[in-house]
């Protein structure tokens, strides 16, 4: 017996939830496949099926049996065909878009469920017997684990048979393989691809079900676990759904296998971090053999830029803002200034993803793992008074860059939709695996970080530490405006706009890239500092992916490719922790993830998107203008325009 | 560097590429000499576009080898080619739509000049660029953003480009698709002005689908069809070229 006796159990029972994932990865494959959307709202959206199905039977008190198929018959499709109605018109744009929107949906889903359900989690029962029995005497088994395991592969079987048997999987593989050429043929994309999101959102319901059956039902656990599915996906290529599943049924037993050492101590977590780690590798190995579907045909951003603003109106606005910061603590009360200098610090953080994402073209969803390093470190190094911080947080920019460099790599062979996965996928492995030891980051009970003090002066009040962190974001947004106007702005500006072409002409795309992480990840780090700071104590939660998924929307409503972007982000950061507005922030925060969803095409953008839209009207009058006064117009255009 | 009087400026040779089943290049050769304004021509589709991606790397071709002024480049990056001296225009716009015309200029000419932004280069960087506007008389929107440009203008902006990037061999690829004849006649008088004779210009091949354009400025012409080269000579002997009266030039009327 000995190991391998050990093993197969941990295997086995690795299987069950092997298979929930191998139908969330077939669901996201399905759609990526026929429309070109990778959905990262997959996991919300099993979330909000999961709590709509405690809604109809646990709340409304439905026969399971009859609360299912309303929910998988009814519910899902229609939610499917509201995504796919959403998307449809954003399939033909920048991966960059695409992932932002569907960021923009994850957000919105859990907004809403917050605003009908609530932060309480709900327990929701499985909806199998859980009476257990013992299959040998190494392996006891529930019947919820054998029949969802049953369900799983029943229903991942039916979807392979249907797209290898019927007209709707000739008509799948025909949109797949060549779209034009498709609806040339009389297949219309569109019902295909309206189908794949019926059915995928299908899916994602059973699994959203299947997942909440074992364990507590919340907002956010089931976005993370969906998380895993992803890797799977990424074996098949996003294409392939047998490899998809088996994939995932791999990935199953193995994070199973992984529990036989990591129980307890330092490995607790290595269960978790497996799937993220796998994602990870595979996008890090495997990358060169990934391609986007249709990516060739993608333009990077759809709206025209907007005109650079002048350098005199920069000054004055410049100006007027520093003024009103020097003057605002007479014009506040200290909470209030606490709450104010919250909103600044986050727009230091936020505007070193405007030069990663904005100015670089390069989703980021770990750059508050990067703020965790130098809050750490800070929280290592610093006295506990406070002086030596900002040694400190210098050298925790200095860790933060070959972190960067880390995270930057999968950017020379990646890009758009893979490169965000692997800046995900290393979010949450450092998140389950690195800032979950005790010894870096103090563990749950998290760290103390000291308010900082130099050549004995101490920014512990609140009046100078909300100076101070003024100062910071001043420096840092100065330091981007110059850099942005030089020739490395310039340069970032051209691999954003057309990277082919730049290369052709000498920019080295890989040095480039990789030194606008580790730059940012220092900003960020440095920043952190300052973050960890305003806290007075850090624990690994204030630094996870979600905490990054959060900066990375509310720099894409601010613009994503303004300096100016990083301030409203901070601003909207701040009207979320204002103790006045508490009772409407799940409002903001649905109104947050809308506006993502509404800006996500005008990097420079709220106020370019008011702009386009007017222009549009313009051109509305405009025309309605000529026509109504067409017999005169071309005598006399000069005098009817006046 | 190689002994250039004796070696072309361009050398292609046994370049194949496929796409699938498709075989967009079969085995071609060309060459282009310092001084020549070489012509590239054939149908849509015949693989011009791909053969200059497999030039300026970022096409890797499944065979065959490319030589500039008689070194092997063929497995050289993409920018390290392009610092060496080849510079292109695209069919398909690939402008910085983000940057201003002027940027577009001064971006790429500190791409392709290694330690561009000293502060002595620095000038002469500006002297460059403005001495291209005002060549391709581009200095009235040298303000404006290249993504707010006409087809035109924005045809003129690639090529000033392209200018500005040092360059020792010019690939120009359908530079007047999209142009009126006035901006077409300027055209073709620029490119005489800046390229081959000229002193210290730059090599240009060029991918036209207006045959007159072609004839008229060309010294040397190769054509391709289906990915294979059909034919290569002067432009009479190309315009009585049997091959390419039948695939592509139809009979003279
Ligand atoms: N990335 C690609 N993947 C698949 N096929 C391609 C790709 N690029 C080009 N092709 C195909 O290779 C062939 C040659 O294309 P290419 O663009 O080189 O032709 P061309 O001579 O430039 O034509 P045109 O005059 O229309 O510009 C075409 O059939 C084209 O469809
Ligand atoms: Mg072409």
């Amino acid at each position: 017996m000995g190991f391998f006796g050990d093993i197969w159990p941990l295997a086995v029972i690795g299987l069950f939830n092997g298979a929930i994932y191998g139908l969330a990865a077939m669901g996201v494959v399905l759609t990526y496949k026929t429309s070109g959307i990778f959905n990262f709202a997959y996991g919300a959206v099993a979330m909000f099926c999961a709590f709509t199905f405690w809604q109809l039977r646990d709340g409304w008190g439905l026969n399971q049996w009859v609360a299912l198929p309303i929910l998988v018959l009814v519910v899902a499709p229609l939610i499917g065909l509201i995504l796919e109605r959403l998307f449809r018109p954003v399939a033909a744009l920048s991966a960059e878009i695409q992932i932002v929107i569907s960021l923009g949906v994850l957000a919105f889903l859990q907004a809403l469920a917050l605003l009908i359900w609530g932060g309480s989690p709900r327990v929701l029962t499985s909806i199998f017997s859980t009476t257990a029995f013992d299959f040998t005497s190494k392996l006891r088994l529930s019947y919820t684990q054998v029949f969802t395991l049953f369900v799983a592969a029943a229903l991942g079987a039916g979807l392979w048979a249907l797209l290898r048997h019927t007209r709707l999987g000739v008509a799948t593989q025909a949109v797949v393989d060549n779209r034009d050429l498709a609806e040339l043929n009389g297949i219309s994309s569109d019902t295909v691809s309206r189908t794949a999101w019926v059915i995928s959102t299908m899916f994602a319901a059973v699994v959203g079900v299947l997942l909440s059956g074992q364990s507590r039902l919340d907002v956010y656990s089931l976005v993370l676990v969906v998380i895993f599915a992803f890797a799977p996906a990424v074996v098949g290529r996003l294409i392939s759904l047998p490899l998809a599943f088996a994939g995932a049924l791999a990935l199953g037993v193995g994070q199973s296998i992984v529990t036989h050492w990591g129980s307890s101590g330092t490995l607790a977590n290595l269960y978790a971090s497996v799937p993220y780690l796998a994602l990870f590798a595979l996008l890090l190995l495997y990358g060169n053999r990934l391609k986007e579907l249709r990516a060739a045909f993608q333009p990077v951003t759809s709206a025209p830029a907007a005109q650079p603003a002048s350098r005199r109106k920069l000054l004055t606005m410049g100006t007027a803002g520093l003024g009103l910061a020097v003057v605002l603590p007479a014009l506040v009360n200290e909470a209030r200034l606490g709450n104010v200098t919250s909103g600044v610090v986050f727009a230091s953080i936020a505007l070193t993803l405007v030069v990663l994402t904005g100015w670089t073209g390069q989703i980021s969803l770990a750059q508050f793992t990067f703020v965790g390093v130098g809050a750490f470190t800070v929280g290592h190094l610093a006295a506990t008074d406070g002086s030596g911080f900002f040694w400190a947080a210098a050298v925790g920019a200095l860790i933060a860059i070959p972190i960067g460099l880390l995270v930057g790599l999968p950017s020379l062979r990646l890009s758009g939709l893979y490169l965000a996965l692997a800046t995900m996928a290393f979010a949450l492995t450092v998140d389950t695996m690195v800032f979950s030891q005790r010894r870096i980051s103090g563990g749950t009970t998290g760290m103390s970080i000291p308010k900082p003090r130099i050549f004995g002066f101490s920014f512990a009040s609140t009046t100078r530490f909300y100076y101070l962190a003024v100062a910071v974001l001043a420096v840092f947004a100065v330091g981007a405006l110059v850099f942005q106007r030089g020739p490395i702005g310039r340069r970032l500006q051209m691999i954003r706009d057309a990277p082919l072409a730049a290369s052709t002409f000498g920019v080295n795309l890989t040095l480039t890239k990789l030194a606008v992480f580790a730059l940012s990840g220092a900003g960020a780090a440095f920043a952190g500092a300052m973050f960890g700071a305003l806290r007075g104590s850090v624990s690994p939660g204030d630094f996870g992916f979600g905490a990054s998924l959060g900066l990375l929307l509310l720099v894409v409503l601010g613009g994503r490719a303004l300096v100016g972007g990083a301030l409203i982000a901070g601003f909207v950061y701040m009207l979320q922790i204002l103790p006045g507005l508490a009772p409407y922030l799940r409002y903001i925060q649905l109104g947050i993830a809308v506006g993502v969803v509404y800006v996500a095409q005008y990097p420079d953008g709220p106020l370019t998107v008011a702009a386009d839209q007017s222009r549009r009207y313009a051109d509305l009058l405009r025309s309605f203008r000529q026509l109504v006064s067409r017999p005169v117009e071309s005598k006399v255009p000069e005098a009817t325009s006046g | 560097m190689a002994d250039s009087s004796a070696a072309p400026r361009l050398r292609a040779h046994g370049v194949s590429v496929h796409f699938g089943g498709l075989r967009a290049l079969d085995d071609v050769g060309l060459e282009v000499g310092g001084d020549d304004i070489a012509g590239l021509i054939g149908p849509n589709g015949a693989g011009k576009t791909t053969l200059f991606n497999v030039i300026t790397g970022v096409q890797d071709p499944d065979d065959g080898a490319v030589e500039l002024d008689g070194v092997d480049i063929s497995r050289w990056s993409p920018h390290r080619r392009g610092r060496a001296g080849i510079a292109r225009t695209f069919q398909r716009l690939a402008l910085f739509t983000g940057l201003t015309v002027y940027d577009n200029l001064l971006g790429t000419w500190e791409a392709a000049t290694p330690g561009a932004v000293l502060g002595r280069q620095r000038q002469r960087g500006r002297e460059r660029v403005e001495h291209v506007l005002e060549q391709l008389d581009l200095t009235t929107i040298a303000g404006r953003l290249a993504g707010q440009l006409s087809t035109g203008l924005g045809r003129m902006v690639e090529l000033g480009r392209a200018l500005c990037a040092n360059p020792r061999l010019l690939l120009l690829d359908e530079p007047s698709a999209g142009l009126d004849p006035d901006e077409t006649a300027r055209f073709s008088a620029i490119l005489r002005g800046v390229a081959g004779t000229a002193n210290d210009g730059p090599a240009v091949l060029l991918v036209e689908h207006d045959v007159a354009l072609v004839m008229d400025v060309c010294d040397h012409i190769t054509v391709l069809d289906f990915g294979q080269r059909i034919a290569q000579g002067s432009p009479s002997e190309i315009r009585s070229h049997p091959a390419v009266v039948a695939a592509y030039l139809g009979q003279p009327t």
